[in-house]
């Protein structure tokens, strides 16, 4: 039996009065990548933002209804009020569809989750954004300059450099975005064996629009419907 | 055919615009140059004084218009420092905090306080300095502080709206990243939102400072004198280059008397200049600092 890391009831998402998703009761398995596909503009990145609460910081947005995630070990219902916001959204991180490094530098932009948490220690910080870095097989292109823009890089580059900066966190839950969508075939590879590795520590929950990219690390795959999210 | 006639005609008018307001403005500081070019000197600032005993204020000026420079200089100084912060922090309030109903309330009050003309802010500050008057026989009245206070009170709207428009433009993808990342909503305005429109609001706070820098109508009424010397405390009264530059334009006993006044007006031009700089360089300073350490 396998176990359940996220289990939702009767999700429904309204931007300013429009329902975009209705009565989404799905659970996604532990240490398993879910795939999510359907056509643009059908929902699927207003679902991730169920899952992490960041709605919230969004003018215009309601959600209702029940999401249920396991944390430290055991289920909790993630808008119950014992809920530290901050550690959920660390622990339940998303990547956006949009690269979206921040006007600093490449190190300070893999170095900010860590500086928000208030990590000090700076050898141990240079330390966990070399190893995101390598994970995300950006650090070979970056290393010599760490110190510039994160902006300047290419989208492909930025992509990987937002991803290494959620890695950062050691989420337990992956929400991605189409998370290859700018990437070239070879990297794009890369990035997908880079997940299936991750699957042992982490929950991922991805969108995407490629059908052989869902066949070749999916372990299962939802489609979203008119507003509702059905497991295919 | 319409459509290539129209366009031509909009750019013909985009460019006579944009000549008319530089030839104002070439015009402007012709005129003011011409007229006053010839008095600037060290004695314009200094009179018969030594500049050296001036400046140290080991002597006092009194046929210069060093100690006009100075109490202006002071008084942007003093009135932009007590701005600044409460202005900043009500544009976060606005932006960031508010909910609906505050802020369309404040910002009705906000309108309100920026449409007032500042000779009622003067006499504002003027029954401030009265009652403070009757509070502390004696000790207060018109003076520096009153001034800065009146004047922090005149640029606080400008403050205000420049910050909260500046924090409500900052790219709806930027804004999220933050908190995505786990950061609290003091963290995103600190870490992110902040420092995303520095450009934006130093923008407004180079506004409140010419602002401050020319108004005539809140110092006269609020401390502002023909003779004080440099002020040697923030419960003195002092002189500023614009009541200078007002009262010799309207009561000039000879031409040179007159032409002083447009050295005065190119000295304050030259004050503003300065600060505009200063703002600018601690801009991309602060950038740097809070972006790129
Ligand atoms: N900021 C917004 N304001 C209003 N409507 C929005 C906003 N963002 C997205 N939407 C609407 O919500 C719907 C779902 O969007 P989204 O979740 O981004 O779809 P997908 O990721 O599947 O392409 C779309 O119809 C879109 O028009
Ligand atoms: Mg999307």
């Amino acid at each position: 039996m396998k176990k359940t890391k996220i289990r939702t009831r009767n999700i429904c998402f309204q931007y300013h009065k429009k329902q975009i998703l209705k009565n989404i009761s799905v659970e996604f398995p532990k240490g398993e990548i879910s795939a999510i596909a359907g056509p643009s503009g059908s929902g699927k990145s207003s679902f991730l933002i169920v899952l992490n609460r960041l709605w919230e910081e969004i003018d215009g947005v309601n959600v209702t209804g029940k999401v249920e995630i396991e944390l430290n070990g055991q289920m909790q219902d993630i808008y119950s009020g014992r809920i530290d916001i901050r550690q959920l959204r660390r622990k339940v991180s998303i990547v956006f569809q949009q690269p979206n490094p921040l006007p600093m530098s490449i190190f300070k932009n893999v170095a900010f989750p860590l500086n928000l948490a208030g990590l000090k220690d700076r050898e141990r910080i240079s330390r966990e954004v070399e190893s995101a870095l390598k994970k995300v097989h950006l650090w070979d292109e970056v290393k010599d300059r760490l110190k510039e823009d994160g902006r300047l890089l290419s989208g492909g580059q930025q992509q990987r450099l937002c991803l290494a900066r959620t890695l950062v966190m050691r989420p337990e839950v992956l929400l991605l975005d189409e998370p290859t969508a700018s990437l070239d075939a070879r990297t794009a590879e890369a990035i997908e064996q880079l997940l299936i590795q991750l699957k042992s520590r982490c929950t991922i929950v991805m969108v995407t629009h490629y059908q052989d990219q869902i066949q070749r690390i999916a372990d299962s795959h939802f489609e979203v419907v008119n507003g509702n999210l059905i497991n295919r | 055919m319409i459509n290539k006639t129209l366009e031509r005609s909009v750019i013909v008018l985009s460019w006579a615009a944009a000549s008319i307001l530089v030839m104002s403005v070439a015009i402007l500081l012709g005129f003011l140059f011409a007229k006053g070019l010839g008095t600037l000197s060290l004695k314009l600032l200094f009179g018969s004084t030594p500049p050296l005993a001036a400046i140290t204020l080991r002597q006092q000026v009194f046929d210069g218009l060093f100690p006009a420079v100075a109490g202006t200089f002071l008084l942007v100084i003093c009135s932009t420092i007590t701005a600044i912060p409460i202005g900043i922090a009500g544009g976060i309030f606005m932006a960031e905090y508010a909910g609906i109903r505050q802020k369309a309330f404040f910002s009705l009050l906000f309108d309100i306080l920026a449409g007032i003309p500042s000779i009622i802010i003067g006499l504002a500050g003027l029954s401030l300095t009265i009652f403070l008057h009757r509070l502390f026989p004696g000790r207060l009245g018109p003076s520096l502080m009153i001034s800065a206070l009146s004047l922090a009170l005149l640029v606080l709207p400008y403050l205000i709206r420049s910050t909260q428009n500046a924090l409500e433009s900052v790219d709806p993808l930027i804004r999220l990243t933050a908190p995505a990342l786990g950061a609290s909503r003091i963290q995103n305005v600190v870490k992110v939102l902040l420092p995303n429109s520095m450009a934006d609001i130093i923008g407004g706070i180079i506004l409140a400072v010419g602002r401050c820098a020319e108004d005539t109508a809140v110092i006269m009424l609020t401390g502002a004198v023909a003779v004080a010397g440099v002020p040697h405390d923030p419960l003195s009264q002092y002189e500023a280059l614009p009541f200078y530059i007002y009262y010799i334009s309207s009561q000039y006993g000879s031409p040179d008397e007159l032409a002083s006044g447009y050295g005065a007006a190119i000295l304050l031009l030259a004050l503003c200049t300065c600060l505009l700089i200063f703002a600018f360089v601690i801009q991309k300073r602060l950038v740097t600092l809070l972006l790129y350490r």
